[in-house]
């Protein structure tokens, strides 16, 4: 292991990670790193495991291999655990609470239940709006204004995805990783996602843009989206890790185009 | 040895109920995914009209009946339950089941929860409360099994029960419309293609259950007659049978009946034995079928096939509560009005109207923020209550320490059923606590060495030298036992209020509508079921020693599992959601003004069980909201009305089902 302040931002690496369900290999021998404030790009046809990579580093699923959290490993850890040491995800479908309001899904993120956040309800003094300036926040860093009071159910596909992503983000996250955030945007509103996902690794939450914002995992089937933001593309086909590599290598690498791009383009819709 | 043979064997004759109540069950959830908790109610029915008729020649309805004017014979009167077994059938599936069979699991299992209550109240109604004897159909007799002489006619239903199964079975197997059962099963398109109706196929099964339960509960009443409460509950037992065999395999429900029910005719004989500790003497078979429920949701957990599992439980949306002085004042000025202007009887039914009320909160919490079903609140009251009779006349604890102290006891209780709860949720969540509702009830509270036959006297309350005991003289309600119960329960409201419009409430509410979107927040899913349900507990607890208190003593019969149930349909009929919807549940319940009206005024008080069943039956099927939730749209309704601005936008509600993701081969 390197030495603890070295490792305290090395953000999150994983080392020959393998998921099997049943006879089917989802995940083989999967090693991808991401580092505080990089983008890195996950792409891959249907089926090719990339929901599964999330889930295994989550915790949604077992998986054997080894993952670490700035240095430190967590495959041992239970999901809330994960999150709270502060590895956070959206879910390709969703998955918002449909009956709490916008700003309530953000605040169950932020604020959590347990025995003493009970004494503190049943007993300690409240603030009229408590976390308001945070609900605020995160929904103008992902661009989203007027549904704080909205049901979740009631968004739009895009928003409610928009509206993930926010609540990865309340409570902090050191590594965030995104399972098709930008499906369900039309191709304008997917421009305006790919730089705001670049002003958040760049730590823009604040406008200060000094580089200590989280680690990004972007999972998308557009590919000029993700080959326009990512720093380093990984490519994940029937469970294996084909290729790593900066965005350039990617266009021409044969077994990619090959693979997945079936020509050498700029941008593809696959 | 020969006389555990003989233990065995009779044991057959409660095998080979549980035979024909699993095959039932299975059949049923084959065809529907539904768990008919009315099983064992239904199979009662058929049975009953077969010992009435062999009784006195009475033909009985569930409105009226006709005097045949002398006995038919056995077969004729065996035909005839039949016959009623097949309506019975019918009636369940159409009027009932069909009309929830896309609804969520919780309506589906409050459904069947309702029908049992309100059959076990008719029988009640319909032919009393007692053990009624039953003819026996089959020859007594005795065989001599490897030089022992047994019972024979315990096997012979045994081997009558299995036979019929094994009819079941084929059925199942080789005719086309079983195949398309099970193929509805996973997918009710293929029955179709198959030229069945998923419909009339369910109804099918409806039907054979039915009859399969009424044949072996005629079969085996004989052995120690007929009692509602107790062949509502073979349901119980039955229900393990169902888990053993993965609610797949009719061969596995055949031998895993015969097995249960011989072991626990076994264990009937070894707690004769002098070795055997007094305490676990009564109620210790009942503990099998709990120990076997746990034993096969922990081994088996996830795999068991169930269809609501992907589902999350839809509720009705909850309106978070905020505390406002004005009605709370309002309110409060009421109830103190309402108890001081009465006396007697109707001060005692408004005073048992609040303690309901917080039974239902406990199902507020549980059930309306946090998604979990459990038919244990009774029982966790008992709990609290068979405490205080200890903690006040054994300890001399004082009053608010006492109920505080046997309230966490219920609590502690509450988490230890949470623990199931981490691993299972919807129908079988229901199941884990119906059994360990069972299993207190017959092996606590029914169980002499712990709670005393001679009654379990509660201390009086008093505080600051002010006498809050119930009775004193001829006043048989005091004013001031009824404004400390009043007190009590304004304040549990009160810190409900806080907890639910705080950060636990929330988390609660973000747990229920989705828990692996809850965890992916960093929610730790289990702690706050532990939380929900020690809350939950603790509320109901709380109520249990108010009705200690108010009755200044306690027996088995005061938390009987039906309580519990009781609870549970008022709380749902009143409004699951919210504290509006417990103040309405209050109202109705058990014991409480209406039921006192209804007795005093109506001279109906008799009927109540079955009108809170059949309300409860109602209100599942067409107003999921309740009555706190449905006057809540109506009032929104009017205001819109009054101030004539156009809906904000069309919010949707439980009952305009909004499109959630449902499982695709269901739809
Ligand atoms: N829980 C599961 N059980 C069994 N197989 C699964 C499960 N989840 C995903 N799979 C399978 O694993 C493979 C990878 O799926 P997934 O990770 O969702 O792909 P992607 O997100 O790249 O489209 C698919 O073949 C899928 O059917
Ligand atoms: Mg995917």
């Amino acid at each position: 292991m390197s030495d603890a302040p070295a490792s305290t931002r090395a953000g999150l690496e994983t080392r020959s990670l393998t998921v099997r369900y049943g006879g089917l290999v989802a995940n083989s021998d999967v090693s991808i790193t991401v580092r505080p404030g990089e983008v890195v790009g996950l792409i891959g046809p249907n089926g090719a495991g990339k929901t599964t990579f999330v889930d295994a580093v989550t915790g949604f699923t077992q998986c054997e291999g080894e993952i670490l959290l700035n240095g430190t490993p967590i495959q041992e850890l239970p999901p809330h655990e994960r999150r709270a040491s502060g590895l956070s995800r959206t879910w390709q479908s969703g998955e918002l609470f449909g009956n709490l309001s916008v700003a309530e899904n953000l605040l169950v993120a932020a604020r959590k239940g347990g025995w003493r956040t009970l004494a503190r309800d049943l007993f300690g003094r409240r603030k009229a709006d408590a976390g308001r300036d945070l609900v605020e926040n995160a929904l103008a860093v992902v661009g989203l204004e007027g549904v704080t009071d909205t049901l979740a159910r009631d968004l739009t596909l895009g928003q409610q995805k928009l509206v993930g992503v926010a609540r990865a983000l309340a409570g902090g996250s050191e590594v965030l990783l995104l399972d098709e955030p930008a499906a369900g945007l039309d191709s304008m509103e997917s421009q305006a996602f790919a730089s705001r996902v670049r002003a958040i690794a760049q730590g823009g939450e604040n406008g200060a843009g000094d580089g200590d914002g989280p680690g990004i995992l972007l999972i998308d089937h557009d590919m000029s989206l993700v080959l326009s933001v990512c720093d380093v593309v990984n490519v994940l086909e029937f469970g294996k890790h084909i290729f790593s590599g900066t965005p350039a290598e990617a266009r021409t690498d044969p077994t990619v185009v090959a693979a997945y791009l079936g020509a050498p383009v700029e941008a593809t819709h696959v | 040895m020969q006389t555990y043979v003989q233990f065995a064997i009779l044991g057959l004759g409660l095998g080979a109920i549980y035979i024909g109540l699993g095959t039932g069950l299975l059949l049923v959830h084959r065809a529907t995914g539904i768990i008919n908790f009315a099983q064992g109610a239904m199979a009662m029915w058929g049975a009953y009209v077969f010992a009435q008729l062999r009784l006195d020649g009475t033909l009985t309805f569930p409105i009226g009946s006709i005097d045949l004017g002398r006995r038919p014979t056995v077969l004729v009167s065996a035909l005839i339950g039949l016959l009623m077994a097949v309506l019975l059938g019918l009636v369940a599936h159409y009027l009932v089941f069909r009309p929830v069979r896309h609804a969520p699991v919780l309506a589906q299992v409050v459904v069947s929860v309702a029908l049992m209550i309100t059959i076990q109240a008719l029988v009640v109604l319909r032919f009393g409360p007692n053990n009624i004897k039953v003819d026996s159909i089959l020859p007594e007799g005795t065989w001599s099994l490897l030089g022992v002489e047994v019972s024979s006619r315990e096997i012979l239903m045994a081997l009558i029960m299995a036979a019929l199964s094994g009819v079941v079975w084929a059925y199942m197997r080789f005719t086309r419309a079983g195949v398309a059962t099970r193929a509805a099963s996973e997918n009710e398109r293929a029955a179709v293609l198959m030229g069945f109706s998923p419909d009339r196929l369910a109804a099918v099964a409806q039907v054979i259950a039915s009859v399969l339960g009424t044949i072996a509960v005629t079969l085996g009443s004989a052995l120690t007659g007929l009692n509602p409460e107790n062949y509502t509950l073979l349901v119980v037992p039955a229900l393990a049978v169902l888990l053993v065999a993965r609610m797949e395999s009719i061969g596995i429900v055949v031998v895993a009946a015969i097995v249960l029910g011989a072991f626990q005719s076994i264990i009937g004989l070894l707690v004769t034995k002098p070795w055997w500790p007094v305490w676990a003497q009564s109620g210790f078979d009942q503990i099998v079928p709990f120990a076997v429920v746990m034993v096969i949701l922990f081994v088996l957990g996830r795999r068991l096939p169930s269809r609501g599992s992907l589902q999350t439980i839809r509720l009705p949306d909850v309106a978070i509560p905020k505390l406002k002085l004005v009605p709370t004042l309002i309110l409060l000025a009421g109830g103190v009005a309402a108890l001081a202007l009465t006396t007697g009887s109707y001060r005692f039914g408004i005073t048992t109207s609040i303690i309901v009320m917080l039974l239902a909160l406990s199902y507020v919490v549980l059930t309306g923020y946090l998604g979990q079903i459990s038919l244990a609140q009774g029982a966790f009251a008992g709990a609290a209550g068979f405490t205080l009779s200890k903690v006040t006349t054994g300890w001399g604890i004082p009053f608010p320490l006492s109920i505080i102290l046997c309230g966490l006891v219920a609590a502690a209780l509450g988490m230890l059923v949470a623990l199931p709860a981490f691993r299972i949720r919807g129908a079988q969540l229901a199941i884990v606590t119906i059994a360990a509702a069972l299993a207190i009830e017959r092996f606590v509270f029914n169980n002499y060495s712990l709670t005393p036959p001679e009654g379990n006297p509660i201390a009086a309350a008093t505080l600051f030298g002010i006498n809050l005991s119930v009775r004193e003289g001829r006043d048989l309600s005091r004013l001031s036992f009824s404004l400390m119960v009043l007190v009590v329960a304004a304040i549990l409201v009160f810190l409900f209020i806080r907890l639910a419009s705080g950060d636990t409430g929330r988390t609660f509410l973000a747990v229920r509508a989705n828990e692996r979107a809850a965890a992916s927040s960093g929610i730790n899913v289990r702690m706050t079921k532990l939380i929900g349900f020690g809350i939950s507990a603790f509320i109901a607890g709380i109520a249990g020693c108010l009705i200690g208190l108010s009755r200044g003593q306690l027996s088995a019969e005061s938390f009987t599992v039906f309580t519990g149930l009781q609870i549970l349909a008022v709380a749902y009929l009143g409004g699951i959601t919210s504290v509006g919807g417990a103040v309405v549940a209050g109202i109705l319940g058990p014991l409480g003004i209406i039921y006192v009206l209804l007795r005093g005024v109506f001279d109906l008080g008799a009927y109540y069980p079955l009108i809170s069943g059949l309300g409860l039956i109602i209100t599942a099927i067409l107003n999921p909201v309740g009555i706190a939730g449905a006057t809540r749209e109506q009032v929104a309704w009017v205001r819109r009305k009054l101030s004539r601005t156009p809906p904000a936008e069309p919010r949707s509600d439980a009952t305009t089902a909004t499109p959630t993701p449902k499982e695709p081969s269901r739809v």
